[in-house]
């Protein structure tokens, strides 16, 4: 009995410990949740960040931009804590926007990312996106637009699949492990604000080993999409042909890959099926196919031979070899293989 | 029959304990290609070790391994087992510092560590002093808790991966065997609890193979997981690359955003029953070495985890808490070695003794 007391006792005890969990916790009503996170750096020293916050409200289509300068970016983030009226919940933000200057710098971009990747608060699966503008002004574009909501900029990037096959989404994790890839490099999305919209989408900057090297059209990605992630098949894509248009319902693309040598061959077969919108008279299914095939194919070699000129294997090729070179020869494949790739690639457009 | 499915349970935990922090960080050292063969060396190691333990246990039905020692001598019991009472001190207060620092940076970044550290370690110390009945049945209970969330991070990752990063080679010859860093990641197999929980049921092989099947597979999937997703070179850098892994994913149709959640939280069930097992151990062995009754080595329970938890309290910083780490499971890879085949070389030798006796 006397023993059963004792137990009881420390139970009790033990709960007076558990509550003391509490004595920092701040509620949620009573927390600012920024969503966008805007990086830019000005004349070369200090960092300014842009924070777009949604404010809480019946209708919740306001929100209020936020900046602070600061020497480093995580001393910006302490300051703006201390700032605002509220506690600041930064394990919300969802898309981070970084300025051009900033991103041409290899250096400091490198750096940037192994903050944002590095940092417990800011999660990694954050998007990434470029620009050319100012980014005050591509945030605050969205309390200029009447009846915009207010978490817009990041809906933009998340239409979900076959609304817009063009944009893409990079997260931060993803911009982390590509400089260390031996065999795939990765692409930004770059946006500005728009007239009418809130944003408008430029096309793509390619990043080899963290080093921004060139920019592709949207079009030119989406054939680059196609190759890199089989999930995200460029459903829904219109394609004007001059003469016809016509929308790409469904694409599988299937790689042979072998060595020759030291020369790495893939043979590649895009399948798309279409689906006709509009012709202009006289002009048959055949021609319409044939001209698709033309386009794509050219569209193809075209960026094949840019990057290869750059060493830069945007299409990730070379990680389907990783089960033909050895693991130490790898390191070479931007640089000895890719250049050397060669690539037949056919496509095959068919009716629906 | 329900017993064994318990030890079974608490056979997974501590290897899950144990293997989800640091254990893929060890294989990524080791080899840069075909992991997957160093991870099935450790465990093909480790099933041998179980079986002679399980071998050696059983010449010795109702004993358990502080008897066998007591049977030797006292000096054996003080030579073999001080050594582990002191390793085991080091790892309860290293296991409870390591979880905690990844626990806070997780989801308590405004806690101070030593309040969630002195929570996990009045759980801990109360299911070891309340015995082993209790472990066993609580261990059911975390494992059904900690179950599901372990599968759900292994699975939500899929969505992540990218199969071209890995290619399933074939490393030959293997020459990691030879490296220390093999000998720390084999302390990661932490079986020598089994010997104390023989003295009621007898211990059969077949049950604890199928526990060591899915603690295999476990292994494999924390070492594959950030590899598919990252890849081998950036995934050597990371300090937590099963943490990093989970954070990268993203499932917007899923009420809880953050999947490194489910590691935390999975994390806090497993340390706590990892660490009552541990004192559990301490106080049997303090309780037979110095022949003290039951509340006694309560006591004995209470001073040892106190111990712990002020070394736990004041190791400074976390490289040196990591480097530590390693260390007592270098030493719990040696104990590992030396435990199990002193005790089978010795019932090999008493049961021929006594057929020797019986002859005369």
């Amino acid at each position: 009995m006397k023993k059963n007391k004792r137990y009881k006792l420390l139970i009790v005890f033990m709960s007076i410990i558990l509550l003391c969990g509490c004595w920092d916790i701040k509620d949620i009503n009573k927390r600012t949740i920024p969503l966008v996170l805007g990086i830019s750096k000005e004349d070369g020293k200090e960092y300014k960040l842009t924070l777009q916050i949604p404010i809480p409200n019946k209708d919740s289509k306001i929100s209020r931009i936020v900046t602070g300068k600061g020497e480093t970016i995580a001393s910006v983030l302490g300051q703006m804590r201390t700032n605002s009226e509220d506690a600041v919940d930064y394990s919300q933000i969802r898309l981070i926007v970084i300025q051009n200057n900033l991103a041409h710098n290899q250096q400091e971009f490198k750096g940037l990312i192994k903050f944002l990747m590095d940092s417990e608060e800011i999660p990694s699966r954050a998007l990434v996106a470029i620009t050319d503008e100012n980014v005050e002004n591509v945030l605050s574009n969205i309390n200029d637009k009447l009846g915009v909501h207010a978490s817009s900029i990041y809906d933009y990037f998340n239409k979900g699949a076959g609304w817009a096959p063009e944009i893409f989404s990079t997260p931060i994790w993803e911009v982390y492990r590509s400089p260390f890839l031996y065999t795939r490099d990765i692409a930004v999305p770059v946006v500005r604000s728009g007239k009418d919209t809130v944003l408008i989408f430029e096309g793509s900057d390619i990043l080899k080993k963290g080093k921004i090297v060139e920019r592709i059209s949207p079009d030119e990605y989406q054939l680059i999409n196609v190759f890199q992630n089989e999930n995200k098949k460029g459903k829904g894509k219109i394609e004007s042909l001059g003469f016809a248009s016509i929308m790409i319902t469904n694409s599988s693309i299937q790689n042979i890959t072998s060595m020759k040598g030291n020369q790495p061959l893939v043979s590649s077969d895009l399948n798309l099926k279409i689906h006709i919108l509009e012709r202009k008279e006289g002009i048959t299914d055949h021609m319409i196919q044939k001209e698709l095939e033309k386009i794509t194919e050219k569209r193809f070699y075209h960026i094949l031979k840019q990057t290869q000129r750059s060493h830069t294997d945007i299409f990730g090729f070379g990680q389907q070899f990783h089960h033909l070179i050895s693991y130490h020869e790898l390191k070479d494949w931007r640089n000895e293989y890719y250049p050397k790739l060669r690539v037949d690639f056919e496509v095959h457009a068919n009716m629906e | 029959m329900t017993q064994r499915i318990q030890i079974g349970a608490v056979f997974i935990i501590i290897h899950l304990s144990f293997g989800y922090l640091v254990y893929p960080n060890l294989v990524y050292v080791l080899t840069k290609t075909a992991h997957w063969e160093v991870v099935m060396c450790q465990c093909f190691l480790e099933l041998v070790l179980i079986w002679i333990y399980m071998k050696g246990l059983n010449y010795f039905p109702e004993n358990d391994v502080i008897d066998i020692f007591l049977k030797m001598g006292r000096w054996a019991v003080i030579m073999f087992l001080t050594p582990f009472v002191i390793h085991l001190i080091a790892l309860v207060a290293l296991n409870i510092r390591l979880h905690t620092e990844v626990i806070i940076s997780i989801f308590l970044p405004r806690t101070p560590y030593w309040s969630i550290m002195a929570l996990l370690f009045f759980i801990s110390v109360y299911t070891a002093i309340k015995g082993l009945g209790t472990i066993l049945r609580s261990s059911i209970f975390i494992f059904l808790i900690v179950f599901p969330l372990v599968l759900f991070n292994i699975f939500s990752s899929f969505i992540n991966f990218d199969l071209n990063n890995v290619t399933l080679g074939w490393n030959s010859p293997p020459k990691f065997l030879l490296n220390k860093n093999f000998c720390y990641l084999l302390g990661f197999s932490s079986f020598l609890f089994l010997g104390f929980m023989t003295s009621k049921t007898k211990l059969t092989f077949r049950p604890f193979f199928i526990a060591w099947v899915s603690v295999t597979l476990f292994f494999l999937s924390v070492v594959y997981i950030p590899l598919y997703i990252f890849g081998q070179e950036p995934v050597v850098v990371m300090t937590h690359p099963f943490m990093e892994a989970m954070d990268s994913i993203d499932i917007s149709w899923f009420s809880f955003n953050r999947q490194p959640l489910f590691f935390g939280l999975s994390l806090i069930g497993l340390v706590i029953l990892a660490n009552a097992v541990i004192l559990w151990m301490i106080g049997r062995i303090m309780q037979k070495m110095l022949k003290c009754s039951k509340g006694e080595s309560s006591y004995w329970i209470i001073a040892f985890s106190v111990i712990a938890f002020i070394f736990a309290l004041f190791i400074p910083n976390k490289t040196l808490m990591e480097k530590w780490f390693l260390y007592s499971t270098g030493a719990q890879a040696y104990l590992m070695i030396i435990i199990p085949c002193t005790i089978f070389i010795y019932g090999f030798l008493s049961k021929r003794g006594v057929v020797g006796n019986e002859k005369k």
